[in-house]
């Protein structure tokens, strides 16, 4: 198992190395087959390591994870290098390879107008080993450095491949998104150092079984540092600011990987590190983790309803969405941390599959603005049209689907928070939360009525527009199929996370 | 009335000594022997002066562990006082100079090196500076720390106006009034150090600083300040940092590169002996305006290298930049960290004006957009470029520069400086944004005009081993900090 680990790490990174070496005429053409193999490859190796033991942060010397290499690295500073995956990181990793291996598929015939496929693919190549990295880091500042990896290779794919109407625009969004993210991590090495200057160690598994105890003064320092770090890259309000420009400008193979796994970044490392390694400080600042969630989740979707390009009203609901996961991380009880961990994996899905589908519209139409692209898309392009709305349902949380499960976990924990929280703040969290599905609801249904449903006479159709195609078909059909089985069958993911 | 009996371990100084005479050396083969061709020339001057730095390099991985005190003298009280120490501590810096100082000889062979420039003066300048700064690297007296400052200082000076043009003079003149007006500053601090303590052994000042009368700390403390002031005029710590810029665009790139590597490490050695082993030990009010310095030298390098749209000119304000963070954990008293991040800067700071070097000799007005789209019409030289400055910015893959960053953040962070520690993170995004302004323009594509040359045979030899000593740093960035343990 160590062995399958090590390699979907270096794998990535290897085969990118390799990519680059090839000139550029050939490696163009061959890219997207070569990074298909090799993110299909990726995604088995993630499918194997997933455990066969149901437990969570349960290790000690008695039950140690099955898969983890452990080395030193720097001494003198303390860093190991230090893996190892358990049953909330490997959903995770194959959602992430899932992801990357439909990226590089659907790359086999569509790709940006610039072209410069090669780089592309293997850009998305070393963004897969950098995320897995992050996701099975055991030592903090391991996790730092994976963390950190993703940012240059994210910075070019939307400064170069970004929307091609708009130079100056994707500059500024690269530029906004790696700016923010690199302070957001620099705090959080802050944190990680105080965090060591307390307890004498970086290894997550040791801060894990012995943690650092005090709800204030350093320990609440470090938690807020960490928090605040993770808090840029989840994004939290108020310090998303990077992300809808950041999303709607990038290519689509971008914003799905943005959207469907980096967030995730920030929310794993909230319940990796920041609730088991300093649990009283978290708990000190959780209603305020909660507040800032809360008014994620209505500030997105009050931002979604006024929006009018179809990728800025899919980002700012991503917003909305990592507002309820973070409100269920924030409450520190079992169903909100298993309602985050789940809605981290139905986001993922679902908003992989949405900002494939604005792609899709945004190719055929050449723009991404509503009013442009007119109505009437159930009548010009009906296949693309009902997945768009079956995306959308996915995403507001209708049951039966797998949006649905991971929110209401998240409500029921904000209604039985942990017992040491106040739990009429919560209860209050909890009213406005659920609001905002009201409102998310309402901007979804908006986006379906102004977009899909209209009169086919006042909207011509666009001469060359084509329904759906078959690599579209082919990428989607796993997004949409695991958002079903996860709808009908939540309890595959959910009993994972037994041992909670 | 003290003994004047002295002691001295000849070992310690062998290295300064063989550099001092491989200048005189240099120098006369140079001048006498001029039947030879202008390349045979270059070629044997250029061995000679490397045989010299190797000889160096090979004593400091022989003598890595060992204590050689050299030119001691039995004091009244405590240990004996020594002028000149090899420690762990030396070895660690000489390595980084005497590899900053090789770097230079390579990336000026023969071809790289403008023509005018006359072959042997440069060489025996640049052995001049070296012998200055081994000296400054080891010494425990103040007297040796300003004539070993002085040393460095002047060799260059002559450097930067080799040319003989315009603008190198005027960058020597600038340099070289700032730095008489830094070393007046200097002697005046050391001239009350001495009045106060009594000494200018480092030891015994940072013995008798500790039971001074309040009155006579004061002193002491602004006298202290003095001494920091010139050398932060020598490694252009802001506020005192006006002449670099002018003085870095105005030399050839060659000497600017010597500046910034050899000239700049040897200031940082010396002050972090003065810091560590002198007159700021731990707690002292001294240690907290060197990390005000340093938050200040940062963020003005960053904020200024962020508009720059000359190659040199962002070098050099990023250059100030890294300083600043070469100060933060020398102010918390860090040699370990400070020896690990001067490392990486040399080895990634020699690879970067390599690389310029090899641009700007075929498109000599130095901007940033002559290197749009080098990564398709030079892409060996471009990956090496975005690689140095990835590691100067701090960020994978250039983990080299990560390390050393984070082991600069620990270092604040156990010295219990927090607000020195934000700063640093502002910074590091700054720093970011610096550098990935350039790596932007090699990745633009179309290019019109993309740069594309047969480049000479020793600069892709020197950027490659920069690139390769940079990676293995990466991957075992601990090699990085047993220098100096």
């Amino acid at each position: 198992m160590n062995a399958i680990l090590l390699a979907i790490l270096v794998l990535p990174l290897l085969a990118a190395g390799a990519l680059w070496s090839i000139p550029a005429a050939i490696g163009d053409r061959l890219a997207a087959a070569y990074g298909s193999v090799i993110s299909g490859l990726v995604l088995v190796g993630s499918v194997l390591l997933w455990p066969q033991n149901g437990g969570w942060f349960a290790y000690g010397p008695q039950d140690a994870p099955a898969t983890e290499i452990d080395v030193a690295w720097i001494p003198s500073l303390g860093v190991r290098f230090h893996l190892g995956v358990d049953s909330i990181s490997v959903p995770l990793i194959v959602l992430t390879a899932l992801l990357t291996f439909l990226c590089c598929l659907y790359s086999l015939k569509i790709t940006p107008r610039i072209g410069r496929t090669r780089s592309l693919i293997a850009l998305l190549l070393v963004i897969e080993a950098g995320v897995i990295g992050t996701f099975s880091a055991l030592d903090l500042v391991l996790f730092f450095v994976c963390f950190e990896i993703v940012l240059i290779p994210m910075w070019l794919v939307i400064d170069i491949w970004g929307d091609h109407h708009d130079p100056a625009g994707r500059k500024r969004a690269a530029n906004t998104f790696v700016l923010m993210t690199v302070f957001g991590s620099a705090l959080m090495l802050l944190g990680f150092l105080l965090v060591q200057r307390v307890a004498g160690t970086l290894d997550i598994v040791e801060l894990t079984s012995s943690p650092v105890a005090g709800g204030h003064g350093i320990p609440l320092a470090a938690a807020l540092l960490i928090a605040i770090g993770l808090a840029v890259k989840v994004p939290l309000w108020p310090l998303h600011i990077w992300l809808p420009d950041a999303h709607a400008k990038a290519p689509t193979v971008g914003s799905v990987l943005l959207a469907g796994v980096l967030l995730k970044l920030g929310t794993y490392g909230m319940i990796r590190i920041l609730v088991p390694v300093l649990p009283d400080a978290t708990a000190t600042i959780a209603p305020y983790l909660g507040a800032f969630s809360t008014v994620a989740i209505v500030a997105g979707s009050l931002a979604c309803l006024a929006q009018t390009d179809v990728k800025r009203l899919i980002a700012y609901s991503s917003v909305g969405h990592m507002g309820f996961i973070g409100l269920g991380i924030s409450t520190l009880s079992p169903a909100g941390l298993r309602g985050a961990l789940f809605a981290n994996i139905a986001h993922g899905l679902i908003t992989g599959l949405l900002f494939f589908l604005a792609g899709a519209i945004k190719d055929r139409h050449d723009t991404s603005d509503l009013r442009t692209i007119g109505r009437a898309l159930y009548a010009r392009l009906p296949r693309i049209a009902a997945l768009l709305t079956f995306a959308c349902l996915a995403s507001l949380g209708l049951p039966g689907l797998a949006g649905f499960w991971g929110e209401m976990l998240v409500l029921l924990g904000a209604y039985h928070p942990a017992p040491w929280l106040p739990r009429t703040t919560f209860l209050v969290f909890m009213v406005i939360a659920g609001l905002g599905t009201v409102l998310t609801a309402a901007y979804f249904l908006r986006l379906v009525r102004n977009l899909c449903q209209g009169d086919p006479a006042e909207n011509p159709p666009a001469a060359f527009a084509v329904d759906l195609s078959r690599i579209e078909l082919v990428t989607w059909a796993p997004l949409i199929t695991l958002t079903v089985l996860l709808g009908v069958w939540p309890g595959l993911l959910l009993q994972q996370w037994g041992a909670l | 009335m003290t003994l004047t009996l002295t002691w001295t371990d000849w070992q310690a100084i062998a290295v300064p000594l063989v550099l001092a005479i491989g200048a005189v050396a240099v120098l006369l083969v140079d001048s006498f022997w001029k039947s030879a061709s202008a390349e045979l020339r270059h070629t044997v001057v250029t061995l000679l002066t490397s045989v010299v730095i190797l000889f160096g390099l090979v004593f400091v991985w022989a003598h890595r562990d060992d204590f050689k005190p050299a030119f001691c003298r039995p004091a009244v009280e405590g240990p004996a006082q020594c002028s000149l120490v090899f420690e762990p501590l030396t070895a660690g810096l000489w390595a980084v100079l005497l590899i900053g100082g090789l770097g230079v000889v390579g990336l000026s062979a023969y071809r790289l090196l403008a023509a005018d420039v006359p072959i042997g003066e440069y060489h025996f300048l640049l052995l001049s500076a070296l012998t200055g700064a081994t000296v400054l690297a080891g010494a425990r007296d103040l007297a040796t720390l300003v004539i070993a400052l002085e040393v460095v200082s002047l060799p260059s000076f002559a450097m930067v106006a080799l040319r003989r043009d315009r603008r190198g003079s005027e960058g020597a003149m600038k340099a070289f009034l700032v730095s008489v007006l830094s070393t007046a500053v200097m002697l005046f601090g050391v001239s009350y150090l001495y009045g106060v303590t009594g000494s200018l052994y480092l030891s015994t000042i940072a013995n008798r600083l500790t039971g001074l009368d309040p009155d006579l700390a004061r002193v002491a403390f602004a006298a202290g300040l003095f001494v920091i002031v010139g050398f932060a005029f020598k490694i252009a710590a802001v506020p005192f940092h006006a002449w670099l810029p002018d003085t870095y665009v105005g030399a050839p790139i060659e000497v600017t590169t010597f500046l910034a590597v050899v000239s700049k490490s040897a200031g940082v050695a010396g002050l972090l002996v003065l810091v560590t082993s002198g007159i700021a030990p731990t707690g002292s009010q001294l240690r907290t305006a060197v990390a005000i310095l340093a938050a200040v030298t940062m963020t003005v390098g960053n904020l200024a290298a962020l508009r720059q749209v000359e190659a040199v000119r962002l070098l050099a304000w990023s250059s100030i930049g890294q300083v600043g963070f070469l100060l933060a954990p020398l102010a918390a008293g860090d040699a370990q960290a400070v020896v690990g991040y001067l490392a990486a800067y040399v080895v990634v700071t020699l690879g970067a004006f390599g690389a310029v070097a090899v641009v700007q000799r075929h498109r000599p007005g130095g901007l940033l957009t002559d290197y749009r789209g080098m990564v398709r019409s030079e892409p060996g030289l471009a990956a090496a470029l975005i690689f140095f400055l990835v590691v100067l910015a701090g960020l994978p893959p250039g983990l080299a520069g990560l390390f050393t960053k984070f082991a600069a953040f620990q270092a604040v962070i156990d010295a219990h400086l927090g607000w020195l520690a934000i700063v640093m993170a502002v910074n590091v995004m700054i720093g970011l944004a610096v550098y990935l302004r350039w790596v932007a323009e090699l990745f633009r594509l179309p290019a019109d005009d993309p740069f594309s040359v047969d480049i000479e045979t020793p600069a892709v030899t020197m950027i490659s081993l920069c690139t390769a000593v940079a990676a293995v740093l990466s991957v075992l960035p601990s090699i990085m900090f047993a220098l100096a343990t």
